[in-house]
């Protein structure tokens, strides 16, 4: 029986990256993953490939109705999606075998199988070859989510599919159904439209982006309903049924949608079938997320977990994190993770982008603040790229100009938010990020405007 | 006789901020412009440039459509309507600030000023000459293209980066003299809307300036796109043949005649001194006529302050306005200074470069021992998926201590990128505060993070070894 310092289960972005950093911490680690593509989610059908799709898609869209007025050309347009889909999945291989690579070099033993906790500090792996146990020191679960289903919707994997399905569709449906607003439906929604579906999108809540700032989300639903997603609020869906070709969505107290295809992507639920936790006693809350401490320790000594399967926002970066923490804890006896300062993205056209509080939140805990907003209208750089749409929004602390919260609607609002984390982590005021020297003509000089509003001395509006 | 509080000369972007920063504060302001509100940035420099390499770049992008699954057919450039869309741009922006002048007062006078004595002001318009005598004056004229001898602009042929920018045509053949960031930011536009281009440059290297790390990326990507670069090379005279022109270029193996269309001179700027009165108002100019001030933007006369490109390098447009506003905190009686910790650089070439704080070198000089940390963003996850993998983030600290002293990016967005580095040096972050600062993923900024962890010796997604 091999044994490891630590075994880690799944290898996401929070089990990799674990497996990686406990490597370079001295450890002896094996990585269990079953699927033969190491990256999980993610990196096979996540965040990833939904990236090179939103990209390509962009390109066709631009191609088709964004040149002309930039005083570019073209005589003819075509898509074709098996090359964009082969184009996805050269980038999806570039980065997953990568990671082999990295384990390669970093001397993590990849098991390729799927494991099942069989008692304290033993990880039974059904392989190929048939079952192999592993003993670890530790034991750490990052499994990750799959997505979640709705009652009455039975998911066929064809015309009724999750968004790993609408990572691959093979032919541009007229008509696409998007069960669920937030930031998956966005995406994917958005990549169809460019591509030609006219899609709906339904939504329980009577807001889109849930989670996320209200007047952001609501500036978003404007900007995506003018680029042709049609939206559907408060719309409970009570099934969804085959009609021949065509699926039948069932809303209650509305009328019915038809459509080709039905992407639902309502959420995600942890993953923790078939994993054997009873067998160690590890203890999940109501929504079967594994329960853990501040060190990611589980109720059953020995075992740790992170990312989806715990609580808190199911990002990818949110699993790094607190795999390196728990890693370096177990290694050190440091490590934390600062929920306060994790960012979240949605890659739509504009993207969303935001970090700390919303107002709701500051609103709701009686947190007294001042805001400060810029729209990339009177931004140069937004100006010069022809994306102007969106703003920027700063709460700070009323008393002690301290940065509460920032909210980016607009282009490359994604790489512009890791300047708003850092500054979230420093401790920044508002003054702070309104007297650092951005440079010109950039999009982050409206996040300074943003801050100099703060103070109601923004130059530029 | 006018006496507003404060009087600035010159609409750019260092006089135009500092005019509503002291509006702001409650001064009467007037703004004496020559040309057109919002100076060279906005009308003929970085506003309307960006605009072409926006345009340029949709061309390249079209030109490769079928590397994301899209056939794109007879690609072609529309030069009148791109001029139209970038004139648009320009229009709105500096339409902007003539709406941000009327609701705060400010109050415009179309002229040329200069100095008849101490605190003392005459602008001549085309109605006449008006006198001023206002309480505090703010320099900020700026500066203009330099010629080099045998080369002198004239529009048609000789091109200065105004002349460029208003092309009405894509010239066939561009000779680009200079290889700084102006020269290269428009020959590499104009490269990318069909110019055939060469770039010859005196130094023996591309950007000189920047880190050269950085800048053999791009000139790895020069190659790539067929543009020659000569390096070394002085540029000695020019005549017209029958096809067009020639011109002489000395290199290190000798004479060179080079046939071109147009030659686009970008060989550096000259601060705007001259013919100010300066004297009379009891100011010298100091070395390479910049007109010399202190930590509050002031000259050696009494109630006249100077900002921006006339004032002294680095001649960019934020520090300009950095030093508009430190001019009117300082005019209202505010506590303000030039004591900022680093001013960002940016330059949009393909790939675009950006650097704030010190380099290894500059660092070394100052006698400072450093630790470095590099991440490739071919190794980043959000740069495949955008199709650019070229360039790295480096991220430069104090040894020992990790003060993070320099952030230099090469790559996809970079100038959107260094605003986070701007940010971590002038909040003295150390390297574990980059490394431990949550960066959401895929996006770009990852590589500086993972630069900060290699710096560390433990970035995750390259292998740095044990």
């Amino acid at each position: 029986m091999d044994s490891f310092d630590l075994v880690v289960i799944g290898a996401g972005p929070g089990g990799y990256v674990a497996a990686l950093r406990a490597a370079q911490l001295g450890m002896s680690v094996a990585c269990v993953e079953k699927e033969k593509m190491l990256g999980g989610t993610c990196l096979r059908v996540g965040c990833i490939p939904s990236k090179a799709l939103l990209e390509s898609s962009e390109h066709f869209e631009t191609a088709r109705d964004g040149l002309k007025e930039h005083g570019v050309k073209v005589a003819g347009v075509t898509l074709d999606l098996p090359a964009m889909m082969k184009r996805k999945d050269r980038v999806v291989r570039t980065l997953t075998t990568g990671i082999d690579g990295l384990f390669r070099k970093n001397k993590v033993a990849r098991v390729e199988g799927t494991a099942r906790i069989a008692g304290p500090g033993s990880v039974v792996v059904t392989t190929a070859k048939g079952e192999e146990t592993i003993a670890g020191k530790h034991v750490l679960i990052a499994t990750g989510s799959r997505p979640a289903g709705l009652p009455g919707v039975a998911i066929d994997g064809d015309r009724i599919g999750t968004s790993t399905e609408a990572l691959s569709f093979s032919d541009v449906p007229a008509r696409l159904v998007v069960i669920g607003a937030g930031y998956i439906g966005l995406e994917l929604g958005s990549v169809w439209r460019r591509l030609g579906s006219k899609v709906t999108v339904l939504e329980y809540l009577d807001r889109i982006l849930p989670g996320m700032d209200a007047e952001l989300a609501a500036e978003a639903m404007k900007v995506l309903g003018k680029q042709g997603l049609s939206f559907t609020l408060s719309a409970r869906v009570t099934g969804a049924r085959l009609d021949g070709a065509e699926v039948v969505v069932e809303i209650e107290g509305k009328d019915p949608v038809r459509a080709d295809r039905v992407l639902v992507a309502v959420g995600r639920s942890p993953s923790t079938e078939g994993l054997g936790l009873d067998a160690v006693s590890i203890a999940t809350d109501g929504r079967g997320r594994i329960e853990v401490d501040e060190h990611f320790q589980t109720s059953a000594p020995g075992f740790f977990a992170i990312g989806d399967v715990i609580r808190g926002p199911m990002l990818a970066h949110k699993a790094e994190e607190e795999a390196i923490a728990c890693v370096e804890w177990l290694a050190t006896g440091y490590g934390h993770v600062n929920y306060d300062a994790i960012p979240g993205v949605c890659y739509t056209d504009p993207e969303a982008a935001a970090v700390g509080k919303t107002e709701e939140e500051l609103v709701a805990a009686g947190t007294p603040f001042r805001k400060g907003r810029f729209p990339f209208l009177a931004n140069g750089r937004a100006r010069t790229l022809g994306r102007t749409e969106g703003f920027v929004k700063v709460l700070a602390h009323e008393k002690t100009d301290r940065i509460l919260g920032i909210h980016i609607l607009g282009p490359r609002a994604g790489e512009m938010i890791a300047e708003a984390v850092a500054a979230l982590e420093f401790g920044a005021t508002a003054e702070d990020l309104a007297r650092t020297c951005h440079a010109h003509p950039t999009l982050p000089e409206a996040l300074k405007e943003a801050a100099l509003a703060v103070a109601g001395r923004a130059l530029h509006v | 006789m006018t006496s507003p509080d404060v009087l600035v000369i010159g609409a750019g972007p260092g006089g135009y901020v500092a005019a509503i920063r002291a509006a702001q504060l409650g001064k009467s302001v007037t703004v004496v412009e020559k040309g057109e509100i919002g100076g060279v940035c906005l009308n003929v420099g970085c506003i309307p440039s960006k605009a072409i390499i926006t345009a340029s770049a949709l061309v390249s992008r079209m030109r490769q459509a079928d590397r994301y699954g899209i056939s794109v057919t007879g690609v072609a450039v529309d030069m009148a309507k791109l001029v139209a869309w970038k004139d648009s741009v320009v229009k709105r922006l500096t339409g902007g600030i003539g709406t941000l002048f009327g609701k705060h007062t400010i109050r415009v006078v179309a002229g040329t000023a200069r100095f008849t004595g101490p605190g003392k002001v005459a602008v001549k318009t085309a109605a006449g000459e008006e006198a001023f005598s206002p309480g505090a004056t703010i320099v900020a004229t700026g500066s203009r293209p330099v010629e080099i001898p045998g080369f002198s602009f004239d529009g048609e042929r000789i091109l200065s980066s105004t002349d460029a920018l208003a092309l009405s045509a894509v010239p066939k053949r561009l000779l680009v003299i200079g290889g700084g960031y102006i020269g290269l930011e428009l020959g590499i536009a104009l490269h990318g809307l069909g110019s055939e281009v060469t770039v010859v440059e005196l130094t023996d290297s591309i950007l000189p300036g920047t880190d050269p790390e950085l800048s053999a990326v791009v000139h790895r990507t020069l190659k790539k796109k067929k543009v020659r670069v000569l390096l070394g090379a002085k540029a000695l005279g020019w005549k017209e043949t029958p096809g067009g022109l020639s011109v002489e270029v000395e290199t290190k193996k000798g004479r060179e005649e080079i046939a071109c269309d147009k030659v686009l001179l970008t060989v550096g700027r000259r601060p705007n001194s001259e013919g100010l009165g300066l004297d009379l108002a009891g100011l010298p100019v100091g070395p390479g006529g910049f007109i010399a001030i202190d930590a509050h933007c002031r000259t050696g006369a009494e109630g006249v302050f100077a900002i921006g490109d006339v004032a002294g390098q680095p001649m960019l447009a934020h520090k300009a306005s950095r030093e508009g506003i430190i001019a009117a905190e300082v005019i209202a009686g505010r506590p303000s200074a030039r004591d900022w910790a680093a001013i960002p650089a940016v330059i949009f070439t393909d790939p675009e470069i950006a650097s704030v704080g010190l380099t290894e070198a500059e660092a070394a000089a100052k006698g400072i021992e450093t630790v470095t940390g590099k991440f490739p963003f071919g190794a980043n996850g959000r740069a495949l998926t955008l199709d650019a993998g070229e360039g790295f983030a480096k991220v430069v600290a104090e040894k020992g201590s990790g003060v993070v002293l320099g952030v230099h990016l090469v790559g996809p967005e970079a100038a959107e990128l260094v605003s986070e580095g701007a940010l971590a040096v002038e909040m003295g972050a150390t390297l574990e505060d980059l490394a431990l600062t949550i960066h959401p993923h895929p996006t770009l900024p990852e590589t500086i993070m993972e630069a900060a962890e290699a710096a560390l010796g433990h970035a995750i997604h390259i292998y740095t070894g044990k």
